[in-house]
């Protein structure tokens, strides 16, 4: 009887727990966009299978095998097991309210985790069958309680896979029937829509033009954060898309060739803006050329009497401009020896309220600032005026509305306590992205200037030569140098030991959390210090379970 | 004897203005501090996207940390515009249908702030119900909320105030350059620093002080985002701001001065609302935890009684009800006395002032205070001849 009850509070024990592992690996799922390639991909490359509630359980299986059947033993090694179990579902955390990229509970998530612990119980089901039968000592049941329990761990990730596998037919569905509704509401409401795309930069060009058209033009819509897919487009029209809205701006990403033309069919754009067209994601699209042709598609979208605005800075934008000229055509960027710019940036300067400029245009001057820091933020910002101007918005009114634009999360932001400051940009980073983070670090004032960083990624065959560029470059912008992880250790180091940085100003860790750990004892008053491309949870390396 | 039956109140709250927050955070003070024993409540909280709820949630501060994905939780109602409904139809799950049952109501509290709430629109939708509800009718409400009106108004009613230039956004929009060419070519504004703010907005959001011309576009744009029109005044270099409170109850009275203490020169919205006392951490308690000194000793005993008086005409020309704060500023330099704004249902109900006064006045008083007038004021609209007019078409 007592052992029953031990074992059955063992059992509840190990239900909260995997209930709740549940939810940590649907946190990963999510981030992975229940896709199941994409998440096998990551359990294999990061071994993310369960070790703790095996450990545990394995334990017990070689005691009760190693010692003679007692009952009072027994009872009580299952009563601490379940409070071990029971302490592993509280050192778990819960990943609704954790971790960088929270696991966020939207009905599709509900459903994934509801049917896939359905699925577990399943697994578990034959084990417990034979857990009932009466057969057997003390030490078997309880050596059979724990092989349910590693079965249980060991299926978690598996069982969200089957899940989103059951689950797929009903899901895409639903996904078409919330399609064609928005795909209706967008229609009903017909605004001037003006399609984003780049390699990098759309997302706080999108808000600067959103931010924008809203104050000079008229009611915008625009979905927030990085949302460039067709699902994430389909629900924000369906939820925030207003009959008052008269512009619209989406940002539409490129994951492979024929993904801008499905966004433009889903929201045809008149007018596109092109903030570069470079090397970013190099191994989603095999050469630089498909990289060109699939960003094409969206000028290809906009019709002849539309009009197309491109980054002169970016060769390739400055030749989709070439290639696909509309009635009105334009160029933006900073650097006039490429070409002629039909609205160009001079006088940047940069403090702690931000950016100083003068734009420009049309042969006039207009000074002006942001509170936006860096070069990128300020291409985007200069992007966004130029396809405001050209929609009809007053160049004077544009710059005093750039005095205002609202800081975009992780991108350069400087953050201010009462000891030290951050540099964050965080966001996943690229070349011209961590130059211009440094530029900013070299100018702002500092007592001591620190940079933070595990380095660049998704940059294919140059990965390594960008990365030891840039280390070369931090070397010259600040006195101390952090190096998160392992995947860009070497081209980092190489690039600081070719300008000569002290070794003993590298500070190397495994992880991010430990990296923090130590910046938080070395650091002192009066520092700034650049936290460059704070990868998600995906890239951080090490993941336990 | 039979218990008497409670009165019923609902108090309205949150609502579609930049202050939302601030009007939570006095709703739920107002839910606390009003006597459980007279008043049954009915908390309605209006989301920032306009829709109406009802529960018993409401009552607790951690439920909004979970707003919007929380609301599916609670009762959605509004309310009908015609009389003899008495309270709040419930509607269905699609928000649009009514369930065809009604929480009955015999008082409303519009505990808001900002647009939509304390500028008479709530209130001339509450009016068409015959229902009453405490603090201004439509017509304060909206006069006090626009500070170009107000201002025009009390000046006309010899109460001082500052100059005050109306930009309208079309305008900027169209030549923002010839608009800050006219600001600095008129009389009094020649000179800078200049404060740049909203006209329709309370809580320092979209204020700017500028001290130079390159910067006076920007801070237009920046009350743009939030208003359609931009007040420009002149700016009191040594200035000292003193607020005091108003309320009608048996007679207009006026509460102690208060002096609140500015660390910036302007009070922010954070330092409004979010310093919580001096600390940067914790519940904000809204107007009740800025730093200030109340009923300082060592003022100006004029000054103070020009504060007073100016304030009490100001209440009563503008045909205020319920609880207002008064907020005056002082040049330093000249010893002049300026209105700046009337707040007509002010944070915090304005009580930490009450407290201190003579006779002192509790909040649970003030707000008793609050429902007996509003109570008498729909009487006596009640008593009115209305069937005078139905008789052409008999």
């Amino acid at each position: 009887m007592a052992l029953k009850a031990s074992l059955l509070f063992l059992c509840i024990g190990t239900i909260l727990f995997a209930y709740r592992r549940n939810l940590s690996y649907l946190r990963y799922f999510q981030q992975e966009e229940y896709n199941n390639k994409r998440f096998w991909d990551w359990l294999r490359t990061n071994r993310a299978s369960d070790t703790r509630g095996t450990a545990i359980f394995a334990f017990v299986i070689l005691t009760a095998s190693l010692s003679l059947p007692n009952i009072v033993i027994a009872i009580s090694s299952t009563l601490a097991l379940g409070t071990l179990v029971i302490t592993a579902y509280y050192l778990e955390g819960d990943p609704r309210s954790t971790g960088k990229i929270k696991l966020n509970m939207t009905e599709r998530a509900t459903k994934t985790s509801w049917v896939s612990l359905g699925l577990l119980i399943l697994i578990s089901a034959v084990p417990l069958t034979w857990l009932c039968c009466p057969c057997g000592t003390t030490n078997a049941t309880i050596i059979k309680t724990a092989i349910v329990g590693i079965i249980v761990a060991q299926a978690t990730p598996f069982a969200l896979m089957l899940a989103a596998l059951a689950l797929s037919p009903a899901e895409k569905r639903l996904q078409e029937h919330y399609l064609g509704e928005a795909k209706q509401i967008f229609k009903d409401v017909a605004p001037f829509t003006i399609g984003i795309t780049g390699s990098y930069g759309k997302t706080g060009a999108k808000a600067a033009l959103g931010d924008l058209l809203n104050q000079t033009l008229g009611p915008t819509f625009w979905p927030k954060k990085s949302i460039n897919t067709v699902m994430g487009i389909t629900r924000t029209i369906r939820e925030l898309m207003k009959p008052t809205h008269k512009y619209a701006v989406i940002e539409m990403g490129a994951y492979n060739i024929g993904s801008i033309k499905r966004l433009c069919d889903f929201t045809p754009p008149r007018a596109a803006l092109v903030t570069a067209v470079g090397i970013m994601h190099l191994e989603r699209f095999g050469s630089p050329e498909n990289v060109y042709k699939a960003k094409s598609e969206i000028a290809q979208a906009v019709a002849a009497d539309g009009i197309l605005v491109c980054n002169g800075d970016s060769p390739n934008a400055r030749r989709m401009a070439k290639e696909h000229a509309k009635k009105t055509t334009l160029l933006y960027g900073f650097d006039l020896s490429a070409g002629p710019l039909d609205a160009f940036a001079s006088d940047i300067s940069f403090d702690e309220k931000g950016t100083s400029f003068t734009i420009h245009w049309n042969g006039e001057r207009y000074p002006g600032q942001t509170p936006l820091l860096g070069r990128p933020a300020l291409l985007n910002a200069l992007g966004a005026f130029t396809m405001a101007c050209a929609l009809g918005a007053k160049p004077a009114f544009a710059v005093a509305c750039l005095g205002n634009l609202p800081p975009v999360d992780n991108r350069l932001v400087l953050d201010k306590t009462s000891t030290v400051s951050y540099l964050r940009d965080a966001y996943n980073s690229n070349p011209t992205g961590f130059d211009a983070a440094l530029e900013v670090l070299r100018a702002l004032p500092a007592e001591r200037r620190i940079v933070i960083t595990p380095g660049m990624i998704e940059l294919g065959d140059q990965q390594f030569e960008q990365n030891k560029n840039l280390a070369r470059v931090a070397a010259g912008s600040c006195e101390l140098f952090f190096l998160v992880g392992h995947t860009n250790r070497e081209a980092i180091l190489a690039g600081l030991r070719e300008a000569q940085f002290p070794a003993t100003k590298i500070i190397m860790s495994d992880t991010r959390d430990e990296a923090f750990m130590l910046l938080g004892e070395h650091q002192r008053k009066g520092d700034l210090i650049l936290i460059e491309n704070d990868l998600g949870d995906l890239h951080e390396g090490k993941v336990r379970f | 004897m039979a218990a008497v039956r409670r009165t019923r109140v609902a108090i309205f709250f949150g609502g579609r203005s930049v202050e939302h927050e601030i009007s939570v955070i006095t709703a739920l003070q107002l839910m606390q501090a009003i006597d459980p024993e007279k008043y049954e409540i009915t908390p309605v909280y209006i989301s920032p996207n306009g829709s109406w709820f009802t529960g018993e949630q409401l009552f607790e501060r951690a439920f909004y940390k979970r707003v919007p994905s929380a609301l599916s939780e609670l009762q959605e109602v509004s309310l009908l515009p015609k009389p003899g409904v008495t309270g709040l139809i419930t509607l269905n799950r699609d928000g649009k249908s009514a369930t065809g049952s009604v929480i009955p109501v015999d008082v409303i509290i519009p505990a808001f702030h900002g647009q939509y709430g304390e500028d008479g629109c709530i209130q001339g939708l509450i009016e068409m119900t015959d229902i009453p509800y405490t603090g201004s009718n439509v017509v304060a409400s909206a006069v006090t909320m626009n500070k170009y009106v107000c201002k025009v108004f009390l000046q006309h009613h010899d109460i001082p105030a500052l100059p005050a230039l109306l930009i309208r956004r079309e305008d900027a929009q169209n030549d923002i350059k010839e608009r800050c060419e006219w600001i600095t070519k008129q009389e009094g504004f020649t000179s800078f620093p200049l404060f740049v703010k909203p006209c329709n907005l309370g809580s320092s959001i979209g204020v700017s002080r500028v001290t130079d011309p390159s910067q006076l576009a920007p801070a237009l744009a920046k009350v743009f985002r939030y208003d359609t029109q931009a007040l420009v005044e002149p700016c009191v270099s040594e200035i000292m701001e003193i607020n005091v409170s108003v309320r009608e109850h048996e007679g207009i009275k006026a509460s102690v001065v208060e002096i609140p203490v500015s660390q910036s020169g302007v009070l922010s919205y954070e330092e409004k609302y979010l310093r919580g006392g001096g600390k940067k951490t914790g519940q904000s308690e809204g107007m009740a935890s800025l730093t200030r000194v109340i009923d300082p000793q060592d003022l100006d005993t004029e000054l103070r009684d020009a504060v007073i008086a100016h304030a009490k005409k100001a209440f009563e020309v503008l045909g205020c009800s319920g609880v207002a704060r008064l907020d005056f500023i002082v040049d330093l330099a000249t010893g002049a006395l300026y209105f700046n704004e009337l707040n007509a249902f002010p944070g915090s109900c304005s009580f930490y002032l009450w407290v201190r006064s003579q006779p002192r006045v509790l909040y649970t008083t003030l707000i008793e205070n609050m429902i007996d007038t509003a109570m008498k004021t729909r009487g006596t609209i009640a008593s009115l001849d209305r069937d005078i007019g139905l008789k052409a078409l008999k």
